[in-house]
């Protein structure tokens, strides 16, 4: 029975593979539950993406403190006074 | 309500809802505050009267960062900025794949580790500035790629609008700035002569 380690396994990727899907993975852009399940599972047994991995989230989270920004009150001001005219 | 007071009344919420995001694309597009308020403003207007062309309410979001992307274009184009200070186009520009081994950039283990590690707290101010200069070194297509969707939230088609490229392209963008937003910080660690791994052995004389 070759369909036996279909639903028990998810097919093994490489370093490669799992790196060139990795921001997609962070960015919740990988939809496909096959392809969600091949990428954790490598990320669960190899040390070296787990560790890219932890380290991007940690980028991520740092780049969105220092560089998200608010529209200014006067930007606020001004498109409710142009909304008002309509 | 009319179907008049309806529109202006969804127009208005949709607006106070998106305004941090539309300010935050505007700037990341513009790179100065006074030309993303400008943008904003005129984007706002714009949408108001081609609120015919959105066909559907749930993707007002998508469908108003097009209508900036649009004006930021023609903007661009009236004040006919010298291109060695801004290369629009390249924004624009379908950037191919590139070569996937290229992307592989190869961190020693403990970089990554000391880097993701909670406790290094004491150093997120330095890494806050560190990484923002990081980020305007990279090639501006990148740039504007990694922050719309990192730090504005866009998901990729939505930054693929905003782009007017494919979302092949979005992707291939996220993770090659991504790589090199890397590369970068490892090369800061680096010149800093961080000691990252723990081994006084392994320290840069
Ligand atoms: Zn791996």
């Amino acid at each position: 029975m070759t369909s036996a380690t279909d639903k028990t396994e998810p097919a093994e990727i490489g370093c490669l593979e799992a790196i060139e899907a990795l921001y997609a993975y962070l960015d919740g852009e990988v939809n496909d539950p096959q392809a969600l399940a091949r990428i954790e599972h490598h990320l669960g047994h190899c040390r070296s993406c787990f560790s890219r991995t932890e380290m991007e989230r940690a980028l991520t989270a740092q780049l969105r403190k220092s560089a998200k920004s608010r529209a200014p009150a006067a930007l606020q001001a001004r498109l409710r006074s142009i909304m008002d005219k309509f | 309500m009319n179907r008049q007071d309806d529109l202006r009344a969804f127009f208005s919420h949709s607006v106070e809802e998106n305004m941090d995001a539309l300010y935050g694309v505007a700037l990341r597009l513009t790179r100065n505050s006074a030309d993303a308020e400008d943008l904003v403003a005129e984007s706002v207007g714009k949408a108001w009267f081609a609120l015919d062309t959105l066909v559907d309410r749930t993707r007002f979001r998508s469908w108003i960062f097009r209508i900036l992307r649009n004006c930021f274009i023609s903007a661009r184009r009236k004040k006919s900025v010298r291109p060695s200070e801004f290369h629009y186009d390249e924004l624009f520009r379908d950037d191919g794949d590139g070569d996937l081994a290229s992307l592989l950039v190869e961190q020693p283990e403990e970089f990554l580790t000391w880097w993701a590690n909670p406790e290094r707290t004491v150093f997120n101010d330095i890494l806050g500035e560190q990484i923002m200069s990081a980020i305007d070194d990279l090639p501006q297509s990148f740039r504007t790629t990694v922050l719309l969707i990192n730090v504005e939230g866009l998901t990729y088609d939505e930054a693929a609008d905003v782009l007017g490229v494919p979302a092949g392209t979005v992707r291939s963008r996220m993770k090659r700035g991504r790589t090199l937003l890397q590369k970068a910080l490892w090369q800061h660690a680096m010149d800093a002569g961080l000691n990252v791994t723990d081994n006084p052995d392994e320290c840069r004389t």
